[in-house]
């Protein structure tokens, strides 16, 4: 269920920038997602401070999206990392 | 830790110990001393029953062998609880409880204790740990575990990982064969002729980056035992990796860099050490090297019908 609560990346995670993907391991080692330039800036604006409406808005500024398009996306985006448990609200 | 006062240093057998037994025992020794990278283990046995396997690995290990004193010693004290199969199946799924100085492994096979101030780990665990003629390689673990916890201790961080991999010595630089069991790696070693280049070895090496310039890596053999262990100790320039995976014809694609940094990744022997309490510190040190690794070297699939011309012909039109 997508609110407009804030997001945080997951903390039993590590994750690196590998040229344009971010690539995030769960800390038991196994698990691991690679994530394409946009998804990654998504994930790189989960840092507790911003929810689906900003975080559409960054969207906007960066790629030529518009607001509907960009927060679909977001929120398809963070509903996919929450089930994978790479994000969460706080 | 009891008074040993046996510690630190290297002891002869007491003449004497089994009447018939005398002529071996007068040159056997219960300590080897190996270098690993830039680490010397100890291996120390305290029964007399376990000196010939020293003596054995010994001979396999000679071109790591050396004089110089341990940045770490193991001391194995053995116990004969579990029969190989059993071993191989309760280590597959082992864990390690630690409690301050002290730990054990879920499955029972080991226990032990460390004063890590002194480099020194002893071990109550299954003889075979250190038998090098079981076809599980606990030997391999077992040394790993030494060299992380000695590079934690005298550097803080491993110079060198260990990867599991196939090293071939190709014109003065090292290609790296990596994929899980069974992937071709020893084929790969059996199908190298003189021509072709050298087997450092068909099972773990060592990689590290040149203390000059990070951007360069060198693979290094090590005492670990495979189907074509080192003979001697080798180092190399790292020119390229080559994912293994088996196929009906023999090509290469270059991979790209974030399959190229997981699936190294998952063939680095995880630099877990005795005491490690932080596993994500551990699993950060294996980001960052296979990072670095990938971005400095090119990352081939190699698909391969274990064919040693066609294989020999696809990496010649690379060179």
């Amino acid at each position: 269920m997508i609110t407009d609560n804030r997001m945080v990346q997951a903390e039993n995670i590590i994750w690196r920038r590998i040229g344009d993907d971010v690539v995030i391991i769960k800390d038991d080692g196994l698990a691991t997602h690679v994530l394409n330039k946009t998804a990654a800036y998504i994930w790189e604006l989960c840092d507790g401070k911003r929810g689906i409406d900003e975080i559409a808005a960054s969207l906007c500024e960066r790629y030529d999206v518009s607001p509907e398009e960009a927060r679909a996306d977001a929120r398809e985006t963070i509903e996919n990392l929450t089930k994978a448990g790479i994000i969460k609200y706080i | 830790m009891s008074g040993n006062n046996a510690y630190g240093r290297l002891l002869t057998a007491p003449v004497g110990i089994q009447e018939d037994a005398k002529q071996v025992v007068l040159t056997m020794k219960n300590e080897i001393h190996l270098r690993i990278g830039g680490i010397i283990c100890s291996l120390r046995c305290r029964d007399a029953g376990d000196w010939k396997k020293l003596e054995k690995i010994e001979r396999l290990y000679h071109g790591f062998l050396t004089q110089e004193t341990g940045d770490i010693t193991i001391e194995l004290a053995g116990t004969d609880n579990f029969s190989p199969e059993e071993l191989n199946t309760a280590l597959a799924g082992n864990k390690f409880i630690h409690e301050e100085n002290i730990f054990q492994s879920t499955s029972q096979a080991i226990a032990g204790q460390y004063d890590l101030n002194r480099g020194f780990i002893r071990i109550t665990g299954e003889r075979n740990l250190i038998n090098p003629d079981m076809e599980c390689n606990h030997l391999n673990m077992l040394l790993s575990l030494a060299y992380y916890t000695a590079c934690k201790l005298k550097y803080d961080r491993p110079p060198a990982m260990i990867a599991h991999s196939c090293g071939i010595m190709r014109s003065g630089q090292a290609l790296l064969f990596m994929g899980p069991s069974e992937a071709g790696k020893t084929t790969i070693a059996r199908l190298c002729g003189k021509k072709d280049g050298e087997v450092i070895n068909d099972e773990m090496l060592l990689i590290s980056a040149s203390p000059q310039d990070e951007k360069d890596f060198s693979v290094e053999s090590g005492p670990f035992l495979g189907k074509f262990p080192s003979k001697r100790s080798l180092k190399a320039p790292l020119r390229s990796i080559f994912l293994l995976k088996k196929g009906s014809k023999t090509g290469i694609r270059r991979v790209d860099r974030s399959e190229a940094y997981l699936k190294l990744m998952r063939q680095i022997i995880t630099p877990a050490y005795i005491g490690q309490k932080d596993k994500r510190a551990v699993l950060s040190l294996m980001s960052q090297f296979s990072d670095e690794v990938t971005r400095a070297v090119p990352v081939y699939e190699l698909e391969f019908n274990l064919d040693g011309k066609s294989l020999w012909r696809t990496l010649g039109e690379l060179d």
